[in-house]
């Protein structure tokens, strides 16, 4: 559908009054801008990347495109929002699903690789906050999709009873330079030269407080026990369920202090698991929906598998990690999914051939 | 309204029963299916967690309109007479 207005002030109007927008300002589509990020990445205009759910709209290339105009993007972030959509509609995601229940969960994006440096992707201090370009960007543009394509519209078709912001936009990258541990592309199987998007279906950040003692032995626990204590969390569905995927940002310090005691990321993920448990009795005490009855004894690990917990390294030194509870709902359980970001199909494309602009930042 | 265009799907006469604060989402959701015009009945708002006796009452209320839909002698609440 093509819309028409004298200049862009009126077209503005027009696209908040269509309801395509987020609600903030967006940069007017044209047919020029929407061309120069199909061509940034390297398919055809109509290539269909799939139905998204839960309106089953046609993610074509032009369709992403456009929203990634609306939201921002520059020609470098297109094949990242591309495997970005491409890993939302992979079936497992169960996205028609999760657009539409009641529950407060976003997709959040965690890019590694090259493509990281290359966009410019913030890993760092306030990462998940505003003043970002490609972070907002990205995030935005995915969401915009969800919106325009998967027709995710707010108490319509999209049931989220309160939402959260990163239903504006959720995308940060991980900090492998700072990180003790290989990356999240690198473990799940990817070359080193390759850039990779991971996402799961995600609340807000929980913040989790830990003070490390250099003296103090059983300090490594003791940040594993916070940690595990908010992904048990009683009010999040991972406990009532015992399902579904979390994610784990460790500050570098933090991180560091893991690593020291000899943990790389699988001990890490397994102690997670170890010690993210309430009882059945608990639960039910607070729940009695979720569980059965039962011995009240029962240990109740609030997810399946050690590989369920996603840990990364990101955000500013200091006290401060986080914990992203998920939905743990759908039919694959909110499973986590991965897909690398191509960038060879782009040969067209400026950037492609060029090196980093001068000046900047590293990925640390 | 899924479980509803499933049965549909397969054949099986179905009327899905949403509740009053989800009767948008179950046009959307009728309509990117490709069958807007799955009967549906308009139940009260909430009817999980309820409890037992509640549940009953609307169960109550809407057993004989179910079938009747079913039955093509009455009319679901989507549909304009």
């Amino acid at each position: 559908m093509m819309l028409e207005a004298p200049d862009e002030a009126a077209a503005l109007e027009l696209l908040h009054a269509s309801g395509c927008t987020d609600g903030l300002p967006v940069v007017i589509p044209t047919q020029g801008r929407v061309d120069r990020l199909v061509l940034a990445s390297g398919l055809d205009a109509d290539h269909l990347l799939g139905e998204m759910g839960p309106g089953g709209g046609a993610a074509t290339i032009e369709k992403i495109a456009t929203n990634a105009v609306m939201a921002g993007c520059a020609t470098d972030h297109m094949p990242v929002v591309v495997a970005a959509i491409r890993a939302l509609l992979r079936p497992e995601f169960d996205l028609g699903e999760m657009q539409a229940t009641t529950h407060s969960t976003a997709p959040l994006m965690i890019v590694s690789g090259p493509m990281v440096r290359h966009c410019d992707i913030a890993c760092g201090f306030g990462a998940l906050g505003p003043g970002h370009r490609a972070n907002a960007s990205i995030g935005r543009a995915v969401r915009l999709c969800m919106m325009n394509i998967g027709d995710a519209r707010p108490g319509v078709s999209d049931m989220a009873l309160l939402g959260h912001p990163g239903k504006f936009g959720f995308c940060l990258a991980e900090d492998e330079a700072a990180s003790p541990w290989e990356s999240l592309g690198r473990s799940a199987g990817f070359s080193i030269e390759e850039s990779v998007v991971t996402i799961l279906g995600a609340e807000a950040p929980h913040s989790v407080v830990f003070t490390n003692d250099a003296d103090d032995a059983d300090s490594p626990s003791r940040l594993l026990r916070a940690v595990a204590a908010v992904i048990a969390n009683t009010g999040s569905n991972n406990a009532n369920f015992g399902a579904g995927s979390v994610a784990v940002a460790f500050n570098p310090e933090h991180a560091e202090v893991l690593a020291a005691a000899g943990m790389d990321r699988a001990k890490v993920q397994a102690e997670l698991h170890r010690l993210a448990t309430n009882t059945r009795g608990h639960l039910r005490s607070l729940n009695t929906g979720f569980l059965r009855a039962g011995d009240e004894d029962d240990v109740v690990h609030a997810v399946r598998r050690p590989g369920d917990i996603v840990v990364f390294v990101a955000g500013g030194s200091g006290l401060y990690s986080a914990v992203f509870p998920s939905w743990a709902a759908g039919a694959h359980r909110n499973a986590v999914v991965r897909e690398p970001i191509v960038t060879g199909e782009s040969c067209e494309v400026p950037w492609a051939a060029a090196a980093p602009p001068a000046g900047a930042p590293t990925q640390s | 309204m899924r479980d509803g265009i499933e049965a549909a799907r397969r054949g099986v006469a179905s009327v899905a029963l949403v509740t009053e604060q989800f009767w948008l989402q179950g046009d959307s959701v009728a309509v990117s299916a490709g069958m807007p015009d799955l009967p549906r009945l308009r139940l009260p708002h909430p009817v999980a967690g309820t409890g037992h006796d509640a549940m009953a009452r609307v169960a109550d209320q809407f057993a004989a309109r179910i079938v009747e839909v079913l039955r093509g002698q009455a009319l679901a609440d989507n549909v304009v007479a």
